[in-house]
């Protein structure tokens, strides 16, 4: 008997991936060199398997202002802001989230993980309700896990199936928090936001969207998608992550309620963690202005999403969403085809990930393409034309 | 054995038959994961439509407890008592 038994299970799946020096699940990357190209096993690739949606990594004006603050300002907060201090880069920074969303309170957080902990714990607690999307990130079930609140999940994407656990709760639907994303990362797809709003009206819950993969690539600001469906006013909190089209680490939870300031004094993710180092905040702040003026990039990001759908569309591949977003999720018959496609895209110089059960819903195995506004034409024929390559040779086969 | 339990029985064999086919004439009282080999997820789209076929909703801390269908069965059988008590 070994604390380790447990994990058997999941090292024998790792091993059905193969022994090959270079591994699906934690690739080892040697260096980037920019938004979209570093070295992989000794040879440049492309990079279609991050999430730098915006490609600002690398922004000039990004990079300054985190090295500007790093020597400014040191390299660490070595502590909480509750207990040892909040620096005007946090406050600055969320004053400027708040400002963005026109909303009254903004909190940051060391990790985008932490944000969704922090604010599902702290919001929802005994005798209150989590009403959680069955697709959500783990983040959100881990947020629900350390919350006293109760939680209960509906199906993905399914407004009547909320609108049913609701209506069981009653009264209680008041008490309700419920979760959705504004995308999914996994299947790349959307939630019907419309439909979602119009049932937790009806009952009057509350509603938190999680803008994780969406900020900054919907919406004429790139607020996400709340932005671009013209619900902004509908919602309650919008939970979001610095660390994909925000190109740096950490997380935030802004809400149209001025109460939520109370949650600084109630979510432990938030006390009890070291607040995010000056650097980040400096290049964040950077981030979120180009953001918020990237329009242009934007358009470029979209020209690439499409292209990319309808090129594999073409070749005959199913895509996990309908409309086209920034994850571009090939559904796969089996692990083995999944496997060959990542392996060949990597031998044509593309990474992209690797996505097998348990992590994908209903069993999947996908292939997932994270587009990039950085990524250029010639990026999107060398990603297709590697596409149509292994398709070829594994129908050859 | 109550009507309740009855009720949640067959609403199980309904979901296994809809959600996991293969496994329609699994014992009840294998561990669903270590016994019958199902992951999380599998368990969690087996539960939700036991959920539909019931009209209930099972909290996720519930699910954590249960290792076996008769024990989600007593569970749910307690959870739709308590609905019409």
């Amino acid at each position: 008997m070994s604390l380790f038994d447990k994990f058997q299970a999941a090292a024998q799946a790792r091993a059905t991936l193969g022994n090959d020096r270079v591994a699906p699940i934690a690739t080892p990357i040697e260096s980037v060199r920019s938004a979209t190209r570093g070295t992989i096993d000794g040879k440049e690739v492309i990079l279609a398997g991050t999430n730098n949606y915006l490609g600002l990594t690398f922004h000039e004006d990004v990079v300054k202002a985190g090295c500007d603050a790093l020597e400014s300002l040191g390299s660490g907060t070595t502590g909480s802001r509750m207990a040892n201090g909040s620096y005007d880069l946090h406050r600055q920074l969320e004053c400027e989230l708040a400002g963005a969303f026109g909303w009254p309170s903004a909190m940051v957080f060391s990790t985008g993980y932490q944000a969704n902990l922090g604010a599902l714990s702290g919001l929802a607690g005994q005798g209150e309700y989590l009403l959680v999307d069955s697709d959500s990130h783990a983040s959100i079930y881990d947020g629900c896990r350390l919350s006293n609140a109760q939680t209960i999940r509906f199906r993905h994407n399914d407004p009547d199936n909320l609108d049913r656990r609701l209506e069981r709760l009653g009264d209680d639907a008041k008490k309700a928090l419920v979760v959705v994303e504004g995308l999914y990362s996994m299947m790349g797809d959307q939630p019907p936001l419309a439909e979602f709003v119009e049932v937790k009206n009806k009952h009057g819950a509350w509603l938190l969207v999680d803008e994780a993969h969406s900020f900054g690539v919907f919406g004429e600001r790139g607020l996400g998608l709340c932005e671009q469906t013209g619900l902004l006013d509908q919602i309650d909190f919008i939970v979001g992550t610095f660390s994909k089209s925000l190109a740096g680490i950490g997380g935030f939870c802004v809400s149209a309620h001025a109460e939520m300031e109370l949650l600084r004094l109630a979510s432990r993710p938030y006390i009890f963690t070291a607040s995010p180092s000056p650097a980040i905040m400096a290049a964040t702040r950077e981030a979120l202005r180009l953001t918020l003026a990237g329009q242009d990039l934007r358009r470029q990001l979209h020209r690439n999403i499409e292209r990319l759908y309808s090129g594999a569309r073409d070749m005959g591949y199913q895509m996990g969403s309908e409309i086209p977003g920034p994850v571009a999720a090939i559904i796969l018959p089996d692990r083995a085809t999944a496997l060959a496609h990542w392996r060949g895209l990597l031998d044509a110089g593309v990474y992209a990930n690797l996505m097998i059960p348990p992590a994908t819903p209903s069993g999947l195995n996908l292939l997932r393409i994270s587009l990039s506004a950085a990524h250029t034409d010639d990026d999107l024929d060398q990603i297709l034309s590697a596409l149509d390559n292994v398709k070829r040779h594994l129908e050859a086969a | 054995m109550s009507d309740q339990r009855s009720q949640v029985d067959a609403a199980i064999g309904k979901a296994l038959s809809i959600a996991l086919p293969e496994l329609e004439s699994v014992d009840r009282d294998a561990a669903l994961t270590s016994d019958i080999g199902l992951d999380s997820v599998q368990i969690m789209n087996l539960v939700m439509e036991i959920e539909d076929e019931l009209d209930v909703s099972v909290p996720v801390d519930v699910l954590a407890e249960v290792q076996t269908l008769n024990q989600l069965a007593e569970r749910l059988t307690t959870i739709k008592e308590s609905e019409n008590s």
